[in-house]
């Protein structure tokens, strides 16, 4: 079947993907900072015994597993792909996962809360998103008691959570904003209209590869649809800043910026060894060209997937064994000059 | 009776609230109920048997800020009846142990929820089938329990014309009662 990622969906010169995540916690167990291991084991194991159930209400291939099955460089890489947390990695207590064979949707347990319910889909559609992660709730919410309050709604390990226990966000390429240096201006903007804006990889002010999550911050007090609703108006403005910034660059910098992608394309073809920051540097310029028609490698040619592919710890998966970060530096180089096309 | 509160006087009035969905019963004298509760006293309504149940979230503040049978003592750190987690714990890694925490630290955190949110009340999804135990309170109550509580509303907004049908169905249900007693 074929990953979600595939599919590069709408308005995706700006927007990579759409996220959704549901917090959600049993009534019956303590959250996690009280809940004893044999607790955990037993959340993760009653959870996990679901996995027929929502396949089949669902009607979509799920795998359940406990995250101890699951490999060190397959647990990296998973996170690369944002299936799964860091903090889901780096817990001792048990935890487990149930994952869609598309890996659109997964759902971690015994995370930061009981369950993080998550759906992600390419390109701008958190509605799609929202309407996946919500139709697993209904199935979950059937079997399982849910910590539920009147006044607050859904109750979550933290009260920045609460509420809809909604974390709607995008994740955006914005390479001329980031160029042009308004990305730290544009976060002070946003965040007070309560949206945030990290760096996906890597730190938060400083992004590798130009891209960036854009997120509701707040989830009590709005409906779910308003939450969406708001956020959509947000990225819409952000949308069109990067695409006049682009044409601003176009304008302006037209025979120098054309240079640059192509010199881009050149190093990613020719490399020997590459690290997985410069790849994506590099990646992202050869995007930016690819959006503004300046270089032609086929219609739907979708840089995204070859940015989660080089990560360390997909590229370990694919090599099937661990390897020195030299070795891995050779075989990126390798990979990225068979899977880029020739340019047309 | 003696009333519920001081123990002193004779109890007149009949009192019902819903706390967080807790029904308690109380039987107060006049003087007590009217400390106790917003209710007109002195009302032509004065000889019934009252019950309330409209006005739980002023009572419920009232009663907090000022518990008449002595409230804990306020060096005596609150903690959770849930999961044991104590304010301290909960502050220092902003994570509660528990559902319960909620409502156990509601008092002191109502403010800053609504700081960190904007908002304290959720308006979204609820699961399936999902009752407030007010919905259910009220559910469960008898017929006669409905009425009373409806006529209450009714004198609060001051729709007098609706509280005298009210009262007579009251009156008409209770006669019933009798004769089927
Ligand atoms: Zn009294
Ligand atoms: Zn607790």
């Amino acid at each position: 079947m074929l990953k979600w990622y595939k599919d590069a969906g709408q308005n995706n010169d700006v927007v990579i993907s759409s996220r959704v995540r549901l917090a959600r916690n049993l009534k019956n167990y303590p959250f996690s900072v009280k809940l004893t291991e044999k607790q955990a084991a037993e959340l993760v194991e009653k959870v996990k015994a679901a996995t027929e159930v929502i396949e089949n209400q669902a009607t979509m291939k799920f795998y359940g597993c406990s995250a101890d099955v699951l490999g060190d460089t397959e647990k990296a890489a998973m996170v690369e792909r944002h299936i799964i947390s860091p903090l889901l990695v780096a817990k001792e207590q048990s935890t487990g996962l149930i994952l869609s064979e598309d890996e659109s949707i997964s759902i971690m347990i015994n995370e930061e809360d009981h369950l993080r319910i998550q759906s992600i889909t390419g390109g701008m559609n958190i509605g799609k998103a929202f309407h996946e992660a919500n139709k697993i709730d209904d199935i979950t919410g059937e079997i399982f008691d849910y910590a539920f309050h009147e006044k607050y709604g859904y109750l979550t390990s933290c009260p920045t959570n609460v509420g809809t226990g909604l974390r709607a966000s995008y994740m955006v390429f914005l390479p001329a904003l980031t160029i042009a240096g308004k990305i730290i201006k544009l976060a002070e903007e946003l965040g007070q209209y309560g949206i945030a804006l990290r760096g996906t990889y890597g730190e938060a002010s400083k992004s590798v590869g130009s891209l960036f999550q854009i997120s509701n911050q707040k989830t009590l007090g709005s409906t779910e649809k308003e939450i969406m609703e708001a956020l959509d108006r947000i990225v819409e403005q952000v949308m069109k800043q990067e695409r006049r910034q682009r044409e601003y660059i176009l304008t302006n910098n037209y025979d120098e910026f054309e240079d640059k992608v192509h010199r881009s394309y050149g190093v990613l073809k020719y490399a020997k060894q590459i690290s997985s920051g410069d790849a994506m540097t590099l990646l992202a310029q050869l995007k930016l060209g690819m959006d503004m028609n300046l270089i032609h490698l086929g219609d739907s040619y979708n840089i995204h997937e070859l940015m989660m592919e080089i990560q360390p710890g997909n590229l370990q998966c694919q090599l099937d064994k661990n390897v020195g970060s030299m070795q891995r530096d050779k075989f990126r180089a390798d990979y990225i000059r068979k899977k880029l096309p020739e340019h047309v | 009776m003696l009333c519920d509160k001081c123990k002193k006087n004779e109890a007149k009035i009949y009192y019902t609230e819903i706390i967080n969905g807790e029904k308690t019963e109380q039987h107060l004298c006049e003087e007590c109920a009217a400390e106790y509760t917003s209710f007109p006293m002195g009302t032509a309504f004065m000889d019934q048997e009252i019950t309330l149940g409209s006005l739980l979230s002023t009572i419920l503040g009232n009663y907090y800020n000022n518990n008449p049978h002595g409230a804990e003592p306020a060096e005596k750190e609150i903690s959770c009846n849930g999961c044991g987690m104590t304010y301290s714990e909960f502050l220092r890694d902003g994570r509660f142990g528990c559902a319960k925490c909620y409502d156990s630290f509601r008092k002191i955190l109502e403010k800053s929820i609504k700081n960190i949110q904007g908002s304290d009340t959720h308006t979204g999804k609820k699961p399936k089938g999902f009752e407030s135990k007010t919905q259910k309170l009220v559910k469960e109550l008898s017929e006669l329990d409905k009425l009373s509580l409806r006529l209450q509303d009714a004198i609060e907004k001051e729709e007098f014309e609706e509280a005298a049908k009210l009262r007579d169905k009251i009156r008409e249900l209770k006669k019933e009662e009798i004769n089927n007693a």
